[in-house]
């Protein structure tokens, strides 16, 4: 990964909310990240705490109503986004900008065959004739491992075992050469023995392929075995962004260090006691005014119930939101 | 396999008793809808359970570990088997018999959400088994149940709330409560973890191992996060395709897997920690599990493993004590076996194997 290269997505400032019988849900507040070329960019949180839901609005695959996204800039090629006319939006959706859901049993069509589905794209987007893009989508089969391509083009998703599906996910999201890609927990459904041959493939796909990938998952095992960088969200807000190994070497964030030791591994030390972080994610009904995990936070200070921590830089690459510094145990120095 | 020679090596209380489980489901084809097959979801296991400890049961999803869980506790009728819970058979025992067994063992079951009545109170959900089994009055039970929400940690304020008011962490531990109701000997935790967030999931582990503290319990906790398992169980069995491949104690399983299958699943576990993660070394399966309906000729795990041999396709390999306290069924390990390749954990075997024999 180059440093310093100009990002390929640029997130600025982005907010989503949620209109309900119950008020406004407030989703997404205030996320701002880039991904460069070539990057695999981690994003770690709990359900509820807005990853999916930001990778979403970025494209716009979220359904509005109820979804609002209110601010925010999201520059993919000097592009906005999200204010762009739907025709451009659709002329890069699927095409320059890939996805893969995490359940692929939901996500494939059950009627139509997974030839059809992969020639989809490259015949809507790229123009290919019929025969052009059966025979991209028959190298596309074999680029993620699925044997005797060619015959299993005419075969349906439920002919196809969990993983299997997940690698024609793989090879949709991958049909019009993206230059990113955006997984939203991949490997969630599946084994661990299949989620070892997917991320195996994905390691292998970067090395040939180069795309950035921006990969959603609340398992950090993986994030440690697959990112460049990691970005943690809870309530809603980016909480600590850093380099992999510094996040799992210094974490800044008290979320992150209770997260991280809530792990346990099968390697290393087992831990008598498991630690735990007491109490419920937070109810996001209403903007943030204040420190989304101060109810749940060890080193909670008068502070943080009166002001939402920005993010800071704490290191090359590495910045938290957090009044907290745990170098001194006390307030950090602005 | 003789029970003598199972519980020869430990001294402790065996609780449960598993001999030769087997749990089939028929299938019906064609137009007279004739019995064609069967789904082979557990298929001849055999262990014990001590009393007080927690037997972790892991596995892919597809090898048979919920189906057996439940069939243990004979939430199926078993095809063959024999299975005795605190001295009594179950796995035969006619339907009074069982009823009047039923309090002893309980399940925690993986979906809070579905697992719940959404028209019934926490009152009447945690009450309904004392209703079934005691002959408590109305002022004893109402006692009983606020005890039970005090020692799963819920607020007695919350006591005539629905499930749907709970979160996902509450909902389980209303489960747990409810399962605790009849002061059981034996629970069947079924993917009790599965379905909660990673900071919740610790919260509930932490609360079980504080309740078998307490309570004496012992569990079989089914499970295909091994990393939870390693820190909840006592001793751990491994399934694969309906079968038990190895069984031991967790530290022994954990350092020193001896069956091709439980080192690759152990090496496909990401570990939190990059710098490790990136030493590691992989053992990357290939293709999926066969389908139970149709196992492969001899060895079930013969169409994936990575040190596979001539005689692994045709013989299926015995389920022994290879180490003391370690079972496993495997023929990488059969004392008499020297055609297969010299690797150093063949060698290994042939000492274990040994010191067995000797015992």
């Amino acid at each position: 990964m180059p440093d310093g290269a100009l990002p390929v997505l640029d997130v600025k400032g982005l907010k989503v909310v949620f209109k309900t019988r119950g008020g406004e849900v407030h989703a997404v507040n205030s996320v701002s990240f880039d991904l460069k070329p070539g990057e695999l960019l981690g994003v770690v949180g709990e359900s509820g705490s807005g990853k999916s839901v930001t990778m979403m609005s970025l494209i716009g695959l979220l359904p509005s109503p109820p979804a609002d996204v209110r601010e925010g800039q999201v520059l993919f090629d000097g592009q906005d986004l999200l204010t762009c006319t739907p025709d451009t939006l659709r002329s890069i959706r699927g095409a320059r900008i890939g996805f893969i859901f995490q359940d692929p049993m939901t996500s494939l069509n059950p009627v139509f065959n997974v030839g059809f589905q992969i020639m989809e794209p490259l015949r809507k987007h790229m123009k290919l004739s019929k025969a052009k893009a059966a025979d991209r989508a028959v190298e596309l089969l074999e680029l993620v491992g699925i044997p005797d391509a060619r015959r299993r083009l005419d075969d349906y998703p439920h002919q196809f075992s969990g993983g299997m599906r997940q690698r024609v996910m793989i090879a949709i999201a991958l049909a019009c050469d993206p230059q990113v890609l955006i997984a939203d927990e991949p490997t969630t459904a599946l084994d661990v023995t299949i989620q070892a041959q997917i991320l195996e493939l994905v390691r292998d796909l970067r090395r040939k392929l180069g795309m950035a990938i921006v990969w959603i998952t609340h398992d950090l095992g993986v994030i440690a075995g697959i990112a460049d960088r990691v970005m943690v969200m809870y309530g809603g807000q980016v909480v600590e962004q850093s380099p992999v190994k510094d996040l799992f070497r210094n974490p800044q964030h008290p979320y992150t260090r209770a997260l991280l030791k809530t792990v346990p591994g099968v390697l290393g030390e087992r831990p008598e006691k498991l630690n735990v972080i007491e109490g419920q994610p937070p109810i996001l009904m209403a903007a943030p005014s204040a420190c989304a995990f101060r109810d749940r936070c060890a080193f909670a200070m008068p502070r943080c119930a009166k002001e939402n921590p920005a993010r800071v830089q704490v290191g090359a690459g590495h910045d938290v939101a957090c009044f907290w510094d745990p170098a001194t145990n006390g307030p950090r120095n602005a | 396999m003789g029970r003598a020679m199972l519980d020869a090596t430990n001294t402790q209380k065996t609780l449960v008793t598993v001999r030769g489980l087997k749990m089939y489901f028929p299938i019906h084809s064609g137009f007279l809808r004739r019995h064609t097959g069967d789904v082979k979801a557990v298929d001849g296991v055999s262990f014990d359970i001590y009393e007080g400890e927690t037997l972790g049961l892991v596995g892919e999803s597809g090898c048979g570990k919920s189906t057996c869980g439940r069939a243990l506790i004979r939430l199926y009728e078993v095809t063959d088997g024999v299975v005795t819970i605190n001295g009594k058979e179950i796995a035969k025992a006619n339907p009074q018999d069982l009823r009047a067994m039923r309090p002893t063992m309980q399940m925690v079951f993986q979906d809070p959400q579905a697992s719940l009545n959404p028209r019934m109170t926490l009152a009447s959900i945690i009450g309904e088994p004392l209703i079934e089994h005691t002959k408590m009055t109305k002022a004893e039970r109402q006692a009983r149940i606020y005890e039970l929400m005090d020692a799963v940690g819920l607020n007695r304020s919350f006591v005539n709330r629905y499930p749907h008011e709970f979160s996902g962490g509450q909902r389980q531990r209303i489960g747990i409560a409810r399962a605790l109701a009849l002061n059981p000997k034996f629970i069947v935790c079924d993917e009790p973890i599965a379905a909660l967030d990673v900071s919740i999931q610790a919260q509930v582990v932490n609360l079980l191992e504080e309740l078998q503290a307490r309570l004496g319990l012992t569990y079989l906790f089914i499970s295909h996060d091994l990393s939870m398992v390693r820190h909840i169980a006592d001793r751990v069995a491994v399934m694969y395709l309906g079968k038990v491949v190895e069984l031991g104690p967790r530290d022994a399983i954990f350092a020193d897997p001896l069956h091709p299958y439980t080192e690759a699943l152990l090496s496909a576990v990401p570990e939190p920690d990059p710098s490790l993660e990136n030493t590691r070394e992989r053992i990357i399966l290939k293709g999926d599990v066969p389908s139970p309906a149709n196992p492969p000729k001899g060895c079930n795990f013969c169409t994936r493993c990575p040190k596979v041999m001539e005689m692994c396709r045709s013989i299926e390999p015995t389920y022994r004590e290879v180490q003391p306290g370690r079972f496993l069924a495997c023929h990488l390990y059969d004392q008499n076996n020297t055609s297969a390749g010299s690797t150093s954990g063949i060698e290994a075997s042939q000492k274990h194997v040994q010191q067995g024999e000797l015992q």
